[in-house]
């Protein structure tokens, strides 16, 4: 009968699950790459490759990816090629705390780079500063990350959400008196990101007089957002700032349209850095003129974007590089900026004490890093003129001197 | 005035589709006594089925409604034959937690297929609404409402009019003695298993348009259909549609007077209220207490 | 384990699964196990050591959970979020207090979840089955939203970081490690003991048949609150150490369904109800998350496994691993011998003095019901019943089918509540008490078709009862002392000591309605109600029934009966009622009402002929217009 073949096949398999149990406990973490001895360097990272943050895990990936092309063609890192442990965290906290133990304990890699979201990277962080490791996250914007004293950690962009939209709020302030918005809303996306950015923002404008007449922040999981674009409406707000990650972003403007309200400028935090993917989302027409902020421009004549641009274009296709990726690339530059100023990558010490007094020349510009890790720098914004993203402010990255100074022209 | 007839209009509108989608759930429960937590799951699939139909072939959403039913009957059919047949008549955990599974497996199943990616299938009129005076109508939910409409009725004919019907509220009431009427309680189930989840697939068709989904979803969709049909009363048709269309409102009110945060704490609140105040719901009947199998 | 007739010398395989050989080769394998895991941090993988450590919350989260899902049968999805609870508790308190260590805040995320279960409880105070897990599913979905927006206490969606170990490196991970060995210990503990006292056995008794329990003097809701309460105090406690291990909290890492449903399933694979089931599938089922997910690389493939693992073990192993291969073992061990319920029951002993004595006033009515009404839907039922059962008498109830006698019998016992009308008992109204209050007033019953609880032996059956609800007594422990002796002698009594330690499922109709009414008997009742005693048993049985009722009517018990089997009623009780379409048509001695026209034409027949002897009373009779 079927019962009692079953129950003698689970005896068995609890009984092999009890044994690995034990065993993998006995059995010392298997050593591979050992650094010094063996001819590869590993990297360990775990991003969010399924789940809610999937879009940027996968193009943070991308980013990794490409500059482990450019080095490893280029002779590897200390003469060594470069070789990546991926694990996918499911945009999940509590698997990525154990993602970063199996990479750091049982697959034992020389180095590791940081995951996308700031979410993760918190959780993650405090494994890499336990064990010593010096942890670059690509992206970790939210202030929590940085108020805990860790040593080792290094957010490589330009800097942490609450200044991210200062540039753009200069400029609003910089507007003559009849282009000036006078009444402004800010709708959010709950989250240790965008929320603050949002807040940044309407920090500056409020005490510079411009009033707020809508502000509130909505959960994750709100795909419907005809009720909030018609709160937008009633309120008339010329200015509309809104603390977007990207899906909801899109979503905000498809109901501006069905409520049939335009204000007179829209900014959405990073929702449009997402390419092609704001584009179709939101229809060429929609995308005209959506101020944002970015952390990377293709246009920007730093140091190895040229290279970068080229290798992406060779292995990823024609469109631009996604921020997550340019963020992916920078973070891993800054990486093989210290290992290679140090020369050795035994001690994750002098590493994070290199980074904390050099900057490191990237795709995203010069990054300079405070005790707790947050950078010094200024954030790119950027306008979607022409189906292209350029970069407006500050002056010296912008792309371009044109700007448009109304939602959809 | 405006702003509240606007948010009315909207909840009116999103509460027919949920209506659609809640039936199934009740319908399921009324009969089988199952609590289908895969129910949520179901939905996003359906709406994967309708995406698909429309990037691969390009028929729109709304009209490959009629595909998209027979193929969910015929997956809510077969999942029934392979696994909650065999747990009907068992203790109500065992049915939660079966269907609990189900929900996962599918979720998983989804993501492979089709990636964790946010999709919607953006059509002509996905965009579009109907102007009146200062309120706008959207359009892809006005005509969604109606074709909700349409097939809650059929539904209801369907029960009311029809042997098969008749056989399947009979089930529900008393399984033992509808037996001895001819009525095979298992075939029955199956079909019942199948009706429901071939009318969250016509709700499910509607979400493909209105908002962009991804497989993780479920969750809030099954929070929000076990409200309706709680507050609706557990196997009353009339009693989720009028669960569905408080639902639906209820959040649109909270969006627009409360905040953004709260459509989300009006599904799990509902639950909470109506289980402490009336438990049966607004249409439920209290079974009978002493009711020996 | 059942006892049984050993045929002469065992095989091989008897002797290889002997109950008593496994008891210590389990035992030898626990020690084992917990020496392995006690020392666990000495191993040098480091994934290893946090793969435990997550086993070992997850391990006290499904004990704790056993408690309210296993013993009471009462599906929670919310035990994730006690754990959450606790974690944020721990969290909120080390931010306030910068300066304390975090391990200080672990008690008070216990007590923090208990108080959380214990509102719970109260808010879910009668609901069951369907609703209740409904009801947990929304108190996550609440309790996430609450971290989610009340920013000023849980600092919102940004979350709350805690500040990394301030003990030396060398230490690793024994601090956590070892405080949370204690917790489960204490966990494991509690669960232990509360299995072995009235308490646990009254969860079970819920489990099984929580309407039946009720009868028996079990008060549910009580129960269930304290149960859901001491289900979630150690979690708490887990929760804040997993906290402080992860050094980040937050409203979706923390409130997430998922965490419940691990827990749940963690239960489950183990197998409920068992003390070390759901401790085993913590350890099985967390290696199998981290497996599924860094070997195969995706969050999808994880639901899968996950979802797979659920479906299958509902359908193909519901009990889980433990109580499965434990039934295995038996099975094999009791192979080819016969059980007991096949043997033929004694009845050449004389039976034993009855129970209790009491004194009794013949003149007084112990139970009156006045105009019962109960509809069921348009179906009258019960339509204005009106009777008596006088003090120390054995009063019959009688009539046709769908008469509406068992109803009465509902309604008087509390299992259902009239529309209309009264019901009073030894001078107190008790229409509207609860089914535990009335049998802690002295009414006890049987059912009509048997409902023992399966899962527990015959013993266990009969202790389980409660005459009155003392906090006090909830400790006492069930099958030893006082308690234990006593049924014993009441089983005894009715004559199946023999069979005091088989499960109740085991036996046959016939010795299922002994222990029922033993059940009733150690409730010391002053009025039993039997549904049907002499319905589907054998006539020596039969015999044995009536004999039984006999003597504990000489000792003061009044008896109530409903019986379609004329010449035991008519040889056994007076007065006799006769109840018809939900009204009393006619009262009286047994020989009035085998000649009342009335009774004759309702019910009797006019080709009535009784065989035996008619018991008469000079209990004055009511006749028709007098009622």
């Amino acid at each position: 009968m079927r019962k009692p073949a079953l129950i003698r096949s689970t005896v068995a398999v609890a009984a092999l699950a009890a044994g690995a149990l034990a065993l993998g406990g006995c059995a010392a973490d298997a050593p591979s790459g050992d650094g010094s001895t063996t001819e590869t360097i590993t990297i360990g990272t775990s991003l969010p490759l399924t789940g809610d943050f999937s879009q940027g895990g996968e193009n943070t990936l991308q980013g990794y990816e490409v500059w482990k092309a450019i080095v490893n063609e280029n002779g590897g890192l200390l003469g060594q090629q470069v070789e990546f442990n991926v694990v996918d965290d499911g945009s999940d906290q509590n698997t990525i705390v154990s993602d970063y133990n199996y990479l750091i304990g049982e697959a034992k890699v020389d180095l590791v780079l940081g995951s996308q979201s700031s979410r993760l990277n918190i959780a993650a962080s405090a494994i890499a500063e336990r064990e010593g490791y010096v942890y670059i996250c690509p992206s970790c914007a939210s202030p929590d990350m940085f108020n805990r004293g860790f040593s080792m950690i290094f957010f490589s962009q330009q800097a942490t959400a609450a200044e991210q939209g200062t540039a753009f709020a200069e400029w609003i302030l910089g507007l003559p008196d009849d282009q000036r918005p006078a009444t402004a809303a800010y709708p959010a996306l709950d989250d240790p990101f965008s929320a603050p950015v949002a807040a940044g923002v309407q920090a500056i404008l409020e005490e510079a007089g411009i009033e707020t007449v809508y502000s509130d922040v909505y959960p994750e999981d709100l795909t419907n957002f005809d009720t909030i674009a018609t709160a937008v409406r009633d309120s008339g707000a010329e200015l509309v700032v809104q603390g977007a990650q990207f899906q909801d972003g899109v979503n905000f403007v498809r109901s501006l349209n069905r409520v049939g309200y335009a204000p007179k400028i829209l900014y959405q935090s990073s929702s449009p850095t997402y390419g092609e993917q704001y584009l179709e989302g939101v229809g060429a027409e929609n995308a005209e003129g959506v101020f944002f902020s970015a952390s990377y421009t293709a246009y920007a004549d730093t140091p190895g974007n040229a290279e970068f641009l080229a290798k992406y274009h060779e292995l990823y296709g024609d469109q631009d590089p996604p921020e997550d990726a340019a963020d992916g690339y920078a973070a891993a530059q800054v990486l093989q900026a210290a290992v290679e100023a140090v020369g050795s990558i035994d001690d994750q010490q002098a590493l994070a004490d290199w980074l904390h007094s050099n900057t490191v020349q990237t795709i995203l510009g010069p990054i300079s890093w405070n005790a707790d890790g947050t950078p010094n720098g200024v954030f790119l914004i950027g306008q979607w003129q022409g189906g292209t993203a350029q970069i407006v402010f500050p002056a010296e990255a912008a792309t371009t001197d044109t700007v448009i100074s109304t939602w959809r022209g | 005035m405006i702003a509240f007839l606007q948010a009315l209009i909207l909840g009116l509108l999103i509460g027919a589709v949920y209506a659609l989608m809640a039936s199934g759930l009740t319908l399921i429960f009324g009969v089988m006594r199952v609590v289908n937590l895969a129910h949520g799951a179901f939905a996003i699939l359906a709406a994967f089925l309708t995406w698909t139909l429309w990037s691969a072939l390009g028929i729109d959403p709304l009209l490959s409604i009629p595909i998209v039913v027979v193929a969910m009957f015929v997956i809510g059919w077969l999942t029934y034959q392979g696994t909650v047949r065999f747990v009907r008549g068992s203790h109500m955990s065992t049915s939660v937690l079966l269907t609990f599974g189900i929900g996962l497996l599918l979720e998983g199943i989804m993501g492979f297929i089709w990636g964790n990616r946010s999709h919607t299938a953006r059509t002509g009129y996905t965009d579009a609404s109907l102007q009146i005076g200062d309120m706008f109508l959207p359009v892809a939910q006005l005509i969604s409402a109606g074709i909700a409409v349409i097939v809650i009725v059929l539904l209801w004919l369907v029960l009311s009019r029809t042997w098969q019907g008749r056989a399947i509220r009979a089930a529900s009431v008393n399984d033992s003695a509808a037996k001895i009427v001819g009525v095979n309680a298992q075939k029955v189930s199956a079909f019942t298993f199948g009706l429901g989840i071939a009318t969250l697939g016509a709700g499910g068709a509607m979400i493909a348009v209105i908002y962009p989904f991804v497989p993780g979803q479920h969750d809030q969709w099954i929070a929000r259909l076990l409200a309706i049909v709680v507050l609706g009363g557990l196997g009353s048709l009339p009693g989720a549609v009028i669960g569905a269309l408080i639902v639906g409102v209820g959040e649109s009110m909270a969006t627009a007077y409360i905040g953004a945060a709260w459509p989300v704490a009006i599904p799990f609140l509902v639950i909470f209220i109506v289980l402490l105040v009336r438990p049966q719901g607004i249409m439920g009947t209290r079974l009978r207490e002493d009711a020996v199998a | 384990m059942s006892a049984m007739n050993q045929p002469l010398g065992q095989t091989w395989v008897q002797k290889a699964t002997g109950p008593v050989l496994w008891k210590w080769i389990g035992r030898a394998l626990l020690v084992v196990g917990a020496v392995v895991l006690v020392l666990f941090p000495l191993s040098p993988s480091m994934s290893a050591q946090n793969t435990v450590i997550l086993a070992l919350v997850f391990a006290i989260s499904a004990s704790g959970l056993n408690i309210i899902t296993g013993y009471a049968g009462y599906l929670s999805l919310g035990q994730g979020a006690f754990l959450g609870i606790g974690a944020y508790t721990g969290a909120i308190l080390s931010r306030a207090f910068p300066d304390v260590s975090p391990f200080a805040w672990v008690p008070i995320g216990g007590v923090v979840a208990a108080i959380f279960a214990v509102l719970l409880g109260l808010v879910t105070y009668r609901t069951r089955g369907a609703a209740f897990v409904i009801i947990t599913i929304a108190f996550t979905l609440l309790v996430q939203f609450i971290a989610r927006n009340w920013d000023p206490v849980t600092n919102g969606s940004t979350g709350i970081t805690l500040p990394l170990p301030d003990w030396p490196r060398e230490l690793g991970n024994w601090p956590f490690h070892l405080v949370l060995v204690a917790l489960l210990a204490a966990s494991l503990l509690m669960s232990w003991w509360i299995r072995r006292t009235k308490f646990g056995t009254g969860l079970i008794a819920i489990r099984e048949d929580e309407g039946k329990a009720g009868t028996i003097g079990i008060n549910a809701p009580v129960y269930k609150l304290l149960a859901f309460g001491l289900s979630t105090i150690f979690v708490g406690m887990a929760g804040a150490v997993y906290g402080y291990y992860l050094t980040y909290v937050d409203p979706i890492g923390m409130f997430a369904i998922m965490q419940s449903l691990l827990i749940v399933l963690a239960v489950i694979l183990g197998g409920r109800g068992s003390l070390w089931g759901p401790v085993l599938g913590a350890f099985l089922l967390i290696p199998i998350n981290d497996w599924a997910n860094t070997v195969f690389s995706g969050g999808n493939f994880r639901l899968v496994i996950l979802g797979a693992l659920l479906v299958l073990l509902i359908l193909l192993l519901p009990a889980g691993v433990l109580p499965s291969l434990e039934k295995l073992r038996d099975r094999l061990h009791t192979r080819g011998t016969v059980g007991l319920s096949g043997k033929r029951l004694d009845f050449d002993a004389a039976i034993t003095t009855a129970p209790v004595s009491r004194p009794v006033d013949p003149d007084k009515p112990l139970l009156e019901v006045r105009g019962l009404v109960k509809s069921f839907g348009a179906n009258r039922a019960v339509d204005g019943a009106t009777f008596t059962v006088p003090e120390g008498s054995i009063t019959a109830l009688i009539g046709p089918n769908g008469s509406g006698k068992t109803t009465v019998f509902n309604l008087i016992s509390g299992v259902m509540t009239p529309d209309a009308g009264e019901i009073v008992f030894d001078g107190k109204p008790i229409g509207r008490t609860a089914p535990w209050t009335r049998a802690h007033h002295g009414i006890g019953r049987t059912f009509q078709i048997t409902r023992l609880f399966k899962e527990m032996t015959v013993l266990e059956n009969v202790v389980a009862p409660l005459r009155d609800f003392e906090f006090r007594q909830l400790g006492s422990g069930a099958v030893s002392g006082a308690e234990a002796k006593r049924a014993e002698e009441l089983l005894h009594f009715v004559g199946v000591a023999e069979y005091k330690d088989v499960p109740a499922h085991a036996l046959s109709y016939g010795q299922q309605k002994l222990v029922e009414l033993a059940q009733v008997l150690i409730l010391e009742p002053k009025l039993i109600m039997l549904d049907e005693p002499a319905g589907g048993i054998n006539p020596t049985l039969i015999e044995r029934m009536g004999e039984l009722i006999r003597e504990l009517n000489r000792q003061g018990t009044t008896f109530l009966l409903v019986e379609h089997n004329m010449p035991f009623v008519l040889g056994l009780c007076d007065p006799i009622r006769v109840l018809a379409r939900g009204a009393v048509i006619a009262e009286g001695s047994p020989d009035a009402i085998q000649k009342d026209p009335l009774v004759l034409d309702a019910y009797l027949g006019d080709d009535f002929m009784l065989e035996g002897e008619s018991k008469t009373q000079s209990v004055p009779t009511l006749g028709e217009g007098e009622r």
